[in-house]
């Protein structure tokens, strides 16, 4: 009961403070002051003070992702990942599980294709058992072989469940066919076949090679004293020995040329899910902000031109979109809908048009001026929460950006000139060079998509693994 | 549950799960209030950190105002809010809102109709003529009406019919609830999507879109003054008119178990089991949240414990109940692991809700799950979004939304006792429907 009457009255007390403030508005799009440390093991250490809300954000980047699985090992860095809070050289799972929830916090690790992603967030009168836990499970996992069995085990079915949903796996599908195999095309969850080929050995061997300080941005957001915060971070990290830094390299993939499909099936669907594109950008592509302006044009928002043809004028879906998934590398540029069986082809015959017209009409000046406005309004919601703050330097700081992506954002949208935009179009907008991937039901669709793609392939959505086949299978 | 016009829908289980709240007098946390001359109440909270505003206007109505031929129409009508109006012909709102910097979206319940927009502040003048262009004018346009349609049958299709937790959650509720309107589907049956006519939309709009029906929050860089004389001058000249009738049916007592099975391909079975809970509003609901959290909340739950992690029969556990004016449900699922029988992860569910019942839970699990409601809290409502969301659902399911400033208070009352009470009053066999998906044609494959 101590506790409670306690909690009560600190938290009283601090939403005062925080519905009480009324800082000034902001003239224009601007991060908070940060400060950036290099520790002495090569940690990158960033720090920023958000006060208001009493809540403490920790993001960590670790440089290595799902493209440095080993061939045949998919899966290993998110499994990797997974096991940090499953036990530690002083908490089994389930104690680092209750220290964990007792103070209501949270604890994430994932891997995506450049990199691993450990947070966490804490209530700021928990920071001391918080930090704690974060550091434990980002610093001394013991990765049990019980808890390692258990989390494989639960990732093939993890994999299996996703196969019900095709929204959750049209995007391996359209990564593992356009990338063919090469590091990107990868499943970042690993498959079915692949993770029943991970151990406890590879588990530690991938994790002493690559959660090593050189490796590791740690950025921590929120409502502390940052002087404080870095003489502790400092200490607790003191003991963490420099190590070799993992050479982390990945291949830039040329554009697919000429048009290739891949009908994965799903006999029960009633409706097909298709993906449309080829290789996208880096992070740090240039050409990046004109690229946001022109995407948020073709199909990036809901007035977007592939939304308005296949929703707003026609009824085909409830959603059309085009996204760029940029990364150290060129990642993926994919044009995304779904349309029942009926309509397949309509719905691909327009998202093609669209493209088509898109390259040969251009951006109006109207629709310029308009996606600048928009981008710019939505903006500051974005870096509004500790966490995003955390997440958005973390980013920068990882793909070798700074502030100005933000503190310049609108300067930089400004600068965008139509010229500019149709240059965008030409260079980065795949025009005859495309590849496909639908997931439906292949006795009704199969025929009618011949017509796209000189090459076609094809396999059932219940065979393990997703493009390419595993053991040489199609 | 929800459904919403475009995007995803993980945001919305967040009202499903209240919020714990800190003690704070009403008096300090700065809401303004007013109800303007045609009923419509408005509340509005400053926060200049960020040059945004977010605007919320709740409807009371939802699929719970429908009636067999014609369900989904709540939903319905809500995609057609966005098609045209007299000022604001097909496509202009989305085009000069987004234009102006602005964005919206907006989402359908069993119970309400919630309207969505974030914007620059310098958009504020404009985002009230677009409101009130539509609260009073809105146009039915044939052609709209039928691309919307189809619009509406993609949702389905790929929130319900392509989607084997939205299909089974679906047969589960249509066969908790025989007699009240909780039974359909907030989307509404297919063959009432196809079929819905112009005139049905007519007595839709006229019989739930009285602005004395409605709520509006504003949360953001704003000043209630402003709020007020936008709402005066926009708002406030729409005439009210009479609201939805009442809905009096009420569901019979239910008498003993009742089971479901969805046979489809699928490659992993799903199992779902609702209990009847009372309304939203009622003494019971902070230690029925309690429980809830207990025993489903986080990987130290007891739920995770015995399920995910002990046993590893499932590959997933949790549990949900939705913001009600009536007699709800809680729905707690799971999906069963490759090669496990449903049968036995429901055998664990209940025999957790049986120490429960017999035993209580501890002081530790007590103090644990008002931890994790406290810090729910300040995950919703660090937003200016989180915050207008948080503080309409409380006006609109509490009656008031001072009650917010009750929310921790309530918590902190919660006793072991309330939670094994509870736990006893409401989980029992009887009162419980079990819904499972059996996947057809699925191979014979062991782990």
């Amino acid at each position: 009961m101590r506790l409670r009457t306690k909690t009560a009255q600190i938290l009283g007390a601090a939403i005062l403070a925080w519905f009480g403030c009324a800082g000034a508005a902001a003239q224009s799009i601007h991060l908070p002051p940060h400060e950036k440390v290099s520790l002495k093991n090569g940690l990158t250490l960033l720090l920023l003070e958000k006060r208001g809300v009493p809540m403490v954000s920790f993001q960590a980047i670790v440089k290595t992702g799902a493209a440095a699985d080993p061939t045949g090992q998919e899966g290993l860095a998110a499994v990797t990942a997974g096991l940090l809070r499953k036990g530690t050289q002083t908490r089994s799972a389930r104690q680092f599980a209750a220290d964990l929830d007792f103070i209501g916090g949270s604890f994430d690790a994932n891997s995506g294709p450049d990199f691993t992603g450990v947070s966490a967030e804490f209530l700021a009168k928990d920071l001391a058992r918080g930090l704690d836990l974060f550091l434990d499970g980002l610093l001394h996992p013991s990765f049990p072989q019980a808890e390692v069995e258990k989390l494989l085990a639960h990732n093939v079915d993890e994999v299996r469940s996703a196969k019900d949903n095709p929204q959750q796996v049209l995007g391996r599908y359209f990564s593992g066919y356009l990338f063919a195999g090469r590091s990107y095309g990868r499943p970042e969850s690993g498959d079915e076949l692949s993770l029943k080929r991970i151990d406890r050995e590879a588990i530690v061997k991938f994790y002493d090679s690559n959660y090593v300080p050189g490796n590791t941005i740690l950025t921590v957001a929120g409502d502390f004293n940052a002087a404080e915060m870095r003489k502790k971070l400092e200490d607790a990290l003191s003991a963490w020995a420099a190590k070799k830094v993992p050479a982390v390299t990945v291949a830039a993939a040329e554009p697919v040329t000429g048009k290739r499909l891949l009908l994965v099936d799903k006999p029960d669907a009633t409706q097909t899910y298709f993906a449309i594109g080829n290789v996208g950008t880096r992070a740090n592509d240039p050409d990046r902000v004109a690229i946001l302006v022109v995407n948020s044009i073709f199909g990036g928002r809901f007035t977007s031109l592939l939304n308005e043809a296949l929703r707003v004028e026609s009824g085909l879906t409830y959603g059309a979109s085009s996204r760029f998934d940029s990364r150290k590398q060129p990642g993926t540029f994919g044009m995304y809908s779904y349309t029942r069986n009926e309509t397949t082809v309509a719905a691909l015959d327009m998202a093609l048009d669209v493209l088509r017209k898109f390259h040969k009409d251009g951006i109006s000046a109207e629709q310029l001026a308009a996606t600048k406005s928009y981008i710019k309004g939505q903006f500051p919601p974005s870096i509004e929460t500790s966490s995003q703050l955390a997440w958005t330097i973390a980013r920068n700081e990882f793909y070798g950006l700074d502030d100005s992506e933000v503190n310049q954002l609108e300067a930089r949208l400004d600068a965008v000139t139509p010229e500019i935009a149709r240059q965008v179009i030409e260079k980065h907008f795949p025009a005859d060079n495309l590849v496909f991937v639908l997931i439906g039901k292949a006795s009704v669709i199969a025929p009618l998509v011949q017509k796209y793609a000189e090459k076609q392939d094809a396999r059932p959505v219940s065979d393990p693994g997703f493009w390419p086949p595993p053991s040489g299978k199609n | 549950m929800n459904s919403i016009r475009f995007g995803s829908a993980a945001m919305l289980l967040l009202c499903a799960v209240c919020l714990a709240s800190a003690q704070t007098a009403s008096q300090e946390f700065p809401v303004q209030s007013k109800t303007l001359k045609n009923g419509m109440k408005v509340l509005v909270q400053s926060d200049h950190s960020i040059p945004n505003v977010a605007l919320y206007i709740f409807y009371r109505i939802g699929s719970r105002n429908e009636h067999p031929g014609t369900t989904g129409l709540s939903h319905f009508f809500e995609h057609m809010m966005f098609n045209g109006a007299k000022k604001y012909g097909p496509g202009d709102l989305d085009k000069v809102m987004e234009a102006n910097g602005g964005s919206n979206n907006a989402y359908t319940s069993k119970d309400t109709t919630v309207y969505q927009d974030w914007f620059p502040r310098s958009a504020l003048p404009l985002i009230f003529d677009i409101e009130a262009d539509r609260i009073e004018n809105l146009s039915f346009d044939p052609q709209k009406i039928q691309s919307e349609r189809g619009v509406v049958a993609s949702e389905r299709r790929t929130s319900t019919d392509n989607n084997n937790s939205g299909l089974l959650s679906e047969q589960l509720w249509a066969a908790a609830f025989i007699a009240h309107t909780y039974h359909w589907p907030v989307l509404g049956w297919m063959s009432d999507i196809e079929h819905w006519t112009m005139d049905d939309l007519k007595q839709h709009f006229a019989m739930g879109y009285s602005p004395s029906n409605a709520t509006m929050v504003v949360v953001g860089d704003v000043t209630p003054e402003e709020i007020f004389a936008l709402c005066e001058k926009y708002i406030e000249p729409i005439p009210a008119h009479a609201p939805p009738p009442p809905v009096t049916t009420v569901e019979p007592e239910q008498l003993g178990e009742r089971r479901l099975v969805v046979r489809k391909p699928a490659e992993l079975p799903l199992l779902t089991i609702a209990y009847h809970l009372p309304r939203t509003n009622s003494a019971d609901f902070y230690a029925l949240n309690i429980l809830r959290t207990a025993l489903f909340q986080g990987e130290s739950s007891r739920m995770y414990q015995r399920l995910v992690d002990k046993d590893q029969l499932a590959l997933y556990v949790n549990s949900y109940s939705p913001m009600a004016f009536d007699p709800t449900l809680e729905v707690n699922y799971a999906q069963p692991k490759l090669g496990v029988d449903p049968a036995a992860c429901e055998k664990a569910m209940y025999e957790e809700l049986e120490r429960v019942k017999d035993s209580g839970i501890t002081e530790e699990e007590l103090q644990k799950a008002k931890n994790i409601r406290l810090v729910e809290f300040y995950r919703q409502m660090r937003t200016i979004n989180g915050r207008a969301n948080t503080i309409g659902t409380y006006e609109v399911f509490f009656g008031d939304y001072t009650k917010l400033f009750d929310a921790a208070k309530n918590y902190a009352a919660v006793t072991k006792e309330d939670v094994q009470r509870v736990a006893r009053a409401y989980f029992v066999a009887n009162h419980r429907t079990v819904a499972t998906l059996v996947p057809e044609n699925a191979k014979k494959e062991k782990p």
